[in-house]
């Protein structure tokens, strides 16, 4: 079974997800360029990398407005998703700082 | 910039409803996808391109080293935990609410398996929890990243490698980039097997 965002659900319970390898690769290969040009002077990307945030968020709303299913659901399960997804949020970040005070991350 | 990034949210989302409910021009799913990874590939790379290019951040992540883990050890757990005394509260089942909370924001996973494991009701509420996780994250981005830099990251869940990444690394600077996108690559691997482990509790 192909699920919703390309990855195969194989049915035995493990999923091979596709969208692994093309995120980790830009990324690496980013670094890697990066780190070898590093004792150049620093170029600002800042300008170039809001317009494609802008790119980017508009066609995940874009996504996000097709999506009939999931438009339709909102409003039958809204209140209760609120309420579960503050408790989710709450104990993730309190638990992320204690954890983080724990082993010393800084 | 918050109102840039809510607007073009805003602008898409009613620009794929009309798409989708008057006369689709065919023009979605090449919007959604190929554009959306387009944009997020070049992100990543020129993300990655001015972390590599810091040294600070470079050294910063070597001294980090696998202690980076506990960030979504620790968001899973939260994640979890807070899926079981949200349903106690509301009086819903604990296990299957359980599972909402353990898609950790990855709504197109989280959507389909829960309602495949516990039916269409459960479905829609693992899509919307997780799709408004997603949502929250980015909207109140500018707040959450002066209460605490791993705040952010926390909120994210498993959509720190991907939709919400650019935003954080915006917010909270190039050195939150490893942390961020490890933290959601982690998340993304083990929400599959989370859920149903935690739905083999019942």
């Amino acid at each position: 079974m192909i699920l919703a965002d390309g990855s195969v659900w194989a049915g035995v319970g493990f999923v091979i997800d596709l969208r692994m390898l093309y995120l980790v690769v830009p990324l690496v290969v980013g670094i890697s360029l990066g780190y070898l040009f590093r004792d150049r002077r620093k170029v600002d990307l800042g300008k170039v990398s809001l317009g494609v945030i802008v790119v980017l968020i508009f066609s995940l709303g874009f996504g996000i407005g097709s999506n009939g299913e999931l438009l339709r659901s909102l409003p039958e399960v809204g209140l209760d998703a609120v309420v579960i997804l503050v408790f989710a949020l709450g104990f993730s970040v309190v638990l992320v700082w204690a954890a983080r005070k724990l082993v010393r991350l800084e | 910039m918050i109102k840039y990034i809510v607007s073009a949210l805003v602008l898409g989302i009613g620009a794929g409803y009309l798409n989708s409910n008057w006369g689709s021009i065919g023009a979605g799913f090449w919007v959604s996808d190929y554009v959306f990874n387009g944009a997020l590939i070049v992100l990543l790379f020129v993300m990655g391109l001015v972390f590599g290019l810091d040294k600070e951040s470079v050294s910063k992540m070597r001294r980090m080293g696998l202690k980076i883990l506990v960030i979504p050890i620790a968001v899973a757990l939260g994640s979890i935990l807070g899926g079981t005394v949200s349903a106690l509260v509301l009086g819903l089942d604990v296990v299957k609410t359980m599972t909402v909370t353990a898609g950790y924001g990855w709504y197109t996973l989280a959507g389909p398996l829960v309602g495949q494991l516990f039916g269409a009701q459960w479905g829609a509420l693992g899509f919307v929890v997780n799709f408004l996780r997603e949502l929250f994250t980015i909207v109140t981005i500018s707040l959450t990243a002066r209460i605490d830099k791993y705040a952010p990251i926390a909120l994210g869940g498993a959509t720190t490698m991907d939709t919400t990444l650019p935003v954080i690394v915006r917010y909270c600077g190039s050195d939150s980039l490893i942390a961020a996108f490890s933290s959601g690559f982690t998340l993304s691997i083990i929400a599959p097997f989370t859920i149903i482990a935690v739905a083999a509790l019942r």
